[in-house]
């Protein structure tokens, strides 16, 4: 069973159309990438999910149980870390993974051996003063280990990782990594890099509807637009190679090809040693996210 | 229950260390001696000003203070108390919805309703528990300098201006709802108690309102009986009810 679904989800603010008829669906134990630009609705797909928000249109599910929007029911199901956390300053982390476990319904010690293990997991243990001294880093890894506190099916996460260094970014990535072991995680960012280094799955929100999605490998194999780039010594070399492969071009003083076979490869290595043409660099290159992305949003 | 129970939890210990308990408590103190403490002193101050009084024609003979004067003091006094209330609380809903801290507990299936109730409840605890405190530091010194039996029914006029603190109480928790700031909530509660002031003018009207409980002179001197009140009274407190009951609902639909 999926525990999320959404099917043709949309939602207008005014006369500003953000989502049409999003639909996807996270299946159990799968770290999931939410990939759009900014203000493209990510933001509000996920506050329509944990029911904060009124689509205007299609239907959300989680764990096979429909989300109304202004109740919670649903909700029992899923951690929800927002894109800026928002703590009581006044309490410290300890107090705050507390009050959260209270909430969610957990007794005193279920509460206790959580906020142990979880404090543990962020590296939050050893602090002892007031949430509001925190900063961004630690705020992002309490936000997370408060939406893990009740052991939810659902992490879902907004753009965790956007406001923080890179030393804060790999933390929180490993600490997600980590608890996709035991739940699904469906988490927002515009961040390429982050969805292919943790990421099972993915979907490019564009223009208010889902682009592109599926198993990452697999629109990789589909998608599979193999490129040859080769870096001439002389950068002149690279317009010598494009008139004898025309459907190549020429960019920045290099020769790329595109789309290219394994006997297109050949074929250049031999034109390349027929005609004594030095070469710096010879490469077969995968496409990455971010070639995909870009194709995608047509840019 | 659950979850009321461990919200009102949340806004004490919230109002404890950002040191507004403390305040309160100040406050509700100071009210609760300055009215004794002004009725005691009324001869002293009728003596120092003597002078300058006997020169523009008016002479004062001996002015003896009894109870009566505490207890005026204190009915002039708790709508100061009660106004500052007001201004301190009007932006407990508000600015946590404001700052989104309301989020991640709504996300954890928390009811808004259970937030809406909290609120309420910790409002209406800080605010009895201070009114209290003060009529009861009124109490003790009115009747140890003089004697509380010469004043009638001073307990049932406390409960009634007690009353209207209530209702304006459960006023910010409707006005709350929907508004987006403090200040619009205060706008509002403002609003509600200068159209009954002015709705009092009308004769007929004027003793089925919630402000007819802020007469109290004639209960003390015994001219009026608290039966009097019962109407008023009872329409205050269905107000207060209605005006929270609502405030759950629109709520509910609120974005946040």
């Amino acid at each position: 069973m999926n525990v999320l679904d959404i099917a043709g989800l949309s939602k207008s603010f005014g006369s500003r159309q953000v989502l049409t008829d999003v639909t996807l669906s996270v299946p159990e134990n799968c770290v999931f990438g939410f990939v759009g630009r900014n203000g493209a609705g990510k933001t509000t797909t996920m506050k329509s999910i944990i029911g904060l928000l009124r689509p205007d249109g299609g239907e959300i599910s989680v764990c096979g149980e429909r989300v109304n929007y202004g109740s919670g029911r649903t909700n029992r199901f899923i951690g929800y870390l927002p894109d800026v956390p928002e703590f009581y300053g006044y309490m410290t982390a300890r107090e705050y993974m507390s009050l959260c476990g209270r909430v969610a319904g957990m007794n005193t010690g279920e509460v206790r051996q959580r906020t142990d293990e979880l404090l543990g997991l962020v590296g939050l243990s050893d602090e002892k003063h007031r949430i509001k001294g925190y900063s961004r880093g630690m705020k992002q890894r309490l936000g997370i280990a408060q939406a893990l506190i009740s052991r939810p099916r659902l992490l879902i996460c907004d753009e965790p990782t956007s406001a923080l260094d890179p030393v804060g970014r790999k933390e929180i990535l490993d600490i997600i990594k980590d608890a996709g072991r035991q739940t699904s995680v469906f988490f927002s960012t515009h961040i390429l890099t982050d969805v292919e280094r943790i990421c099972d799955r993915v979907a490019f929100l564009e223009g208010g509807t889902i682009a592109l999605s599926g198993d990452i490998e697999e629109i990789r194999r589909k998608r599979g637009n193999t490129a040859v780039e080769i870096q001439p010594e002389h950068p002149s070399d690279a317009a010598v190679i494009a008139e004898q492969f025309a459907s190549g071009e020429v960019r920045e003083g290099c020769f790329v090809l595109k789309n290219a076979s394994a006997q297109d490869a050949e074929l250049l290595m031999q034109f390349l040693l027929g005609r004594h043409i030095p070469v710096i660099r010879f490469e077969r290159k995968e496409p990455d996210l971010e070639d995909m992305f870009m194709e995608v949003i047509g840019a | 229950m659950r979850h009321f129970i461990t919200f009102t939890g949340k806004e004490l210990l919230e109002m404890k260390r950002n040191g507004r308990l403390m305040l309160f408590l100040i406050i509700f103190c100071l009210f609760g001696i300055m009215n004794p403490a002004i009725a005691k002193l009324t001869p002293w101050l009728y003596e120092t000003l003597a002078d300058s009084l006997a020169s523009s024609g008016i002479t004062i003979t001996e002015y003896t203070v009894t109870a009566m004067d505490s207890w005026v003091q204190f009915f002039k006094n708790m709508p100061m108390a009660m106004l500052v209330t007001v201004v301190m609380f009007g932006g407990l809903f508000t600015s946590e919805y404001a700052k989104g801290t309301l989020i991640p507990l709504l996300a954890k299936g928390m009811s808004r309703g259970a937030v809406v109730a909290a609120k309420t409840f910790t409002m209406l605890l800080v605010w009895s528990a201070g009114y209290w405190l003060s009529f009861g530091i009124t109490w003790f010194y009115s009747d140890y300098y003089w004697d509380n039996s010469a004043v009638s029914h001073y307990a049932f006029a406390s409960f009634g201006l007690w009353l209207i603190g209530v209702m304006l109480l459960c006023a910010i928790t409707f006005f709350s709802s929907f508004a987006d700031s403090a200040a619009q909530v205060l706008l509002g509660v403002g609003a509600v108690y200068a159209v009954m002031t002015l709705l009092g003018m009308i004769g007929t009207v004027r003793e089925y309102l919630p402000t007819f409980l802020v007469q109290s002179a004639p209960l003390l001197t015994g001219e009026a009986a608290p039966s009097d009140y019962f109407t008023a009274a009872c329409i205050t407190a269905a107000a207060s009810a209605v005006l929270a009951a609502a405030a759950v609902p629109v709520t509910a639909r609120r974005r946040l």
